[in-house]
C-alpha cells in the first residue's frame, strides 16, 4: 500500500437504512426457507435483479484508506447502478479526482459482485463520467478482465481487497 | 438450436470437454497429429485426441493432464510446426517448454518440461512459434514483445526484445510464411516487427484503427491479410499493399461485447478464384460467428458472407479462444474455450437441404 494518502479529509454521508428488497424480504419471511433464498446459480429459476439488490452488495465495502464505507463516502449509490437484461453496470464516484485508489474500489467491488452475483451476469464497471482525471484509464483497466484475473493472483493486492470486503461479508445478506 | 434459414452451414457441438477445474483461456490443435490441447486458470494443460470412425463421426477423448508447475495461470499455448513442442505463457511470467519423454519401452510416455524461458516482468499473454519452428515469440503486460530462437537440446537465445507498446501486449501472431511477427496491445495498436540481418528484431510498421484494445490476431492461409479483434466488438480485416505496407479493407461488425478470439483458416468452402477461407471470432457476448471471405481484385474490397453463427456456446459465458484445426481434412473442426472451464470442439457442417 502507498504511503500517500489521496483524500486526507473527506466528506461522510448520513446512510439509509438497507433497502427492504426482496431478498430481504423473502429472507425474513419464512422459517427455514433460508438457504433457498441465496443468490445461486444453480437454482433453475432465473430471478431478476434490481438495482437495490446490487447496491445492497457493494454498500458496505469499505474504503481502502479510511474507515468508512463506500456508501458513507457516496462512492457508490443505488441510482448509479443500471441493469438491462443480463447486464449490469455500476458507476462510482471517486471521492477526489486524483484519487489512486479507484482501480483498488473498482476491483473491490468488482470481487464482491463477481462472488455474489450468478455468473450469468455481465458487470461493468465505470467511474462516474467527469469525476477522475485518468477516467478512462481507469474504466479500461476495470473492464479488462484478463488484467483483473491476474490482479486476483497477486497476493498483496488480494489481502487488500480482503481488507475492504470484510465488512461487507459481515453485514452482506448473501454470503 | 436456432438456425436461420439463410445459412447455408450450422455449427454442430462434437464434443464438450470438462476437466478444467477454472476458467478456460487457450487451446492449440497439434499440427501433425491427432492432438488438442487446452490450458486454464487452473494451472494445467489437458490434451485430448480425436479419431473419425468409419462413417466420419468423430469423437474426442481425454488423453492426459499436465500440472505444469507454474505459479499462476496458463495463459496460452502454442505446438512447434513439428508438433513435438508444446509451449506454454503464464501469468507467473515465464514460457514453459514441453516434451512427450519416451519411457522404456520406447513409446511416448510423460510430458515434461524441458526448458523455462524467463526474461518478462510481468505476465506473460501469448507465445507463437515461426512457420519453420525457428523461432518463438512470447509477450506480457511489461509492453514487451520478445523474439527467441529454438535452439534443439539447449537454451532459447534471446534474439531481440521490441519495446514499442506504450501498454500490455495481448497476443503475437507470425506470419505463415516469412519471418514477420504481428502483435496486438491494449494500446489500440497492432505492430509489425522484422529482422535486420545487420541489426535486431525491429517494428517496421503500426496499424491503427481499432478503438481499444487488440486481444486477438491471425493471418490468412496466404499471408495476404490479417485479421484482428478487439474490446471495440469488431474484426478488422488488414490487407496487405507493399513489403509491409497494410491498410484495413474490411470491419466486421455484430459482436455486442469484446471479440477475445479471432481464427483464420483454409475451412472447406468452395475451391474458386479468390476464396480466402474461413474466419471465427467468439468474445463477450458467447457467441461464434464464422464468415467466408473472398476477394475479386485485390483494389476492391472483399466480400464476406456469414456461414453460420452459434449463441450461447457456452451458456452464459464468455468464449475465450476459437481456432480452426490446420491439418489436411479436419479444416471445418473448430476449437472453443470458455470462463466455465469447458473446452468444445465443433464441426462447421452444410445444412442439408
Amino acid at each position: 500500500m502507498p504511503g500517500e494518502v489521496f483524500n486526507p479529509n473527506p466528506t461522510i454521508f448520513r446512510t439509509e437504512k438497507p433497502s427492504s428488497s426482496r431478498l430481504a424480504q423473502k429472507r425474513s419471511l419464512w422459517i427455514d426457507e433460508e438457504e433457498n433464498t441465496d443468490i445461486d446459480e444453480d437454482n433453475d429459476d432465473v430471478e431478476a435483479i434490481d438495482q437495490d439488490e446490487v447496491f445492497d452488495l457493494i454498500r458496505y465495502i469499505s474504503d481502502p484508506e479510511h474507515p468508512n464505507t463506500l456508501e458513507e463516502l457516496r462512492v457508490v449509490s443505488a441510482p448509479q447502478i443500471t441493469i438491462s437484461g443480463n447486464l449490469i453496470k455500476v458507476e462510482f464516484t471517486p471521492t477526489v479526482p486524483h484519487c489512486g485508489m479507484s482501480t483498488v474500489i473498482g476491483l473491490s467491488i468488482r470481487v464482491r459482485l463477481l462472488r455474489s452475483l450468478p455468473s450469468r451476469f455481465k458487470v461493468d464497471i465505470v467511474v462516474k463520467p467527469g469525476s477522475h482525471q485518468s477516467e478512462h484509464a481507469v474504466n479500461k483497466q476495470l473492464n479488462d478482465k484478463e488484467r483483473v484475473a491476474a490482479a486476483l493472483e497477486n497476493p498483496l493486492l488480494v489481502k487488500t481487497l480482503e481488507g475492504s470486503l470484510e465488512e461487507t461479508n459481515r453485514r452482506g445478506r448473501t454470503d | 438450436m436456432v438456425i436461420d434459414e439463410d445459412f447455408t452451414y450450422s455449427l454442430q457441438s462434437v464434443a464438450e470437454l470438462g476437466g478444467h477445474e477454472d476458467r478456460a483461456w487457450h487451446a492449440a490443435w497439434n499440427p501433425k497429429k491427432p492432438i488438442l490441447a487446452s490450458c486454464s486458470a487452473d494451472k494445467s494443460v489437458r490434451l485430448y485426441t480425436y479419431h473419425e470412425d468409419g462413417e466420419g463421426k468423430l469423437s474426442v477423448s481425454f488423453l492426459t493432464s499436465i500440472p505444469t508447475g507454474h505459479t499462476k495461470t496458463v495463459r496460452a499455448l502454442a505446438w512447434s510446426p513439428s508438433g513435438t513442442t508444446l509451449a506454454t505463457a503464464s501469468f507467473d511470467s515465464n514460457i514453459g517448454i514441453w516434451e512427450q519423454e519416451l519411457d522404456d519401452d520406447g513409446e511416448p510416455g510423460e510430458w515434461e518440461c524441458s526448458g523455462t524461458l524467463e526474461g518478462h516482468e510481468t505476465e506473460c499473454k501469448s507465445v507463437a512459434y515461426s512457420s519453420n519452428g525457428n523461432l518463438l515469440a512470447s509477450c506480457s503486460r511489461d509492453k514487451t514483445v520478445w523474439v527467441w530462437e529454438v535452439v534443439p537440446d539447449s537454451e532459447f537465445e534471446c534474439m531481440g526484445v521490441m519495446m514499442e507498446h506504450t501498454q500490455d501486449v495481448k497476443c503475437v501472431s507470425w506470419h505463415p510464411k516469412e519471418e514477420i511477427l504481428a502483435s496486438g496491445s491494449y494500446d489500440d495498436t497492432i505492430k509489425l516487427y522484422v529482422d535486420d540481418p545487420q541489426d535486431d528484431w525491429y517494428c517496421v510498421n503500426t496499424l491503427t484503427g481499432h478503438e481499444s484494445t487488440v486481444w486477438s490476431l491471425a493471418w490468412s492461409p496466404n499471408g495476404n491479410y490479417l485479421a484482428s479483434g478487439s474490446d471495440d466488438r469488431t474484426v478488422r480485416i488488414w490487407r496487405r499493399v507493399g513489403q509491409y505496407e497494410f491498410k484495413c479493407v474490411l470491419t466486421l461488425e455484430g459482436h455486442d461485447r469484446t471479440v477475445y478470439s479471432v481464427t483464420w483458416g483454409i475451412g472447406k468452402g468452395k475451391q474458386e478464384d479468390g476464396y480466402l477461407g474461413w474466419i471465427a471470432s467468439a468474445g463477450g457476448d458467447g457467441v461464434i460467428r464464422v464468415w467466408e471471405l473472398k476477394e475479386h481484385s485485390t483494389s476492391e474490397p472483399l466480400s464476406h458472407k456469414m456461414l453460420t453463427r452459434f449463441t450461447d456456446a457456452h451458456s452464459v459465458h464468455d468464449i475465450n479462444t476459437v481456432v480452426w484445426c490446420p491439418r489436411a481434412g479436419y479444416e471445418d473442426l473448430l476449437v472453443s474455450t470458455g470462463d466455465d472451464g469447458v473446452v468444445r470442439v465443433w464441426r462447421v457442417t452444410p445444412v442439408s437441404v
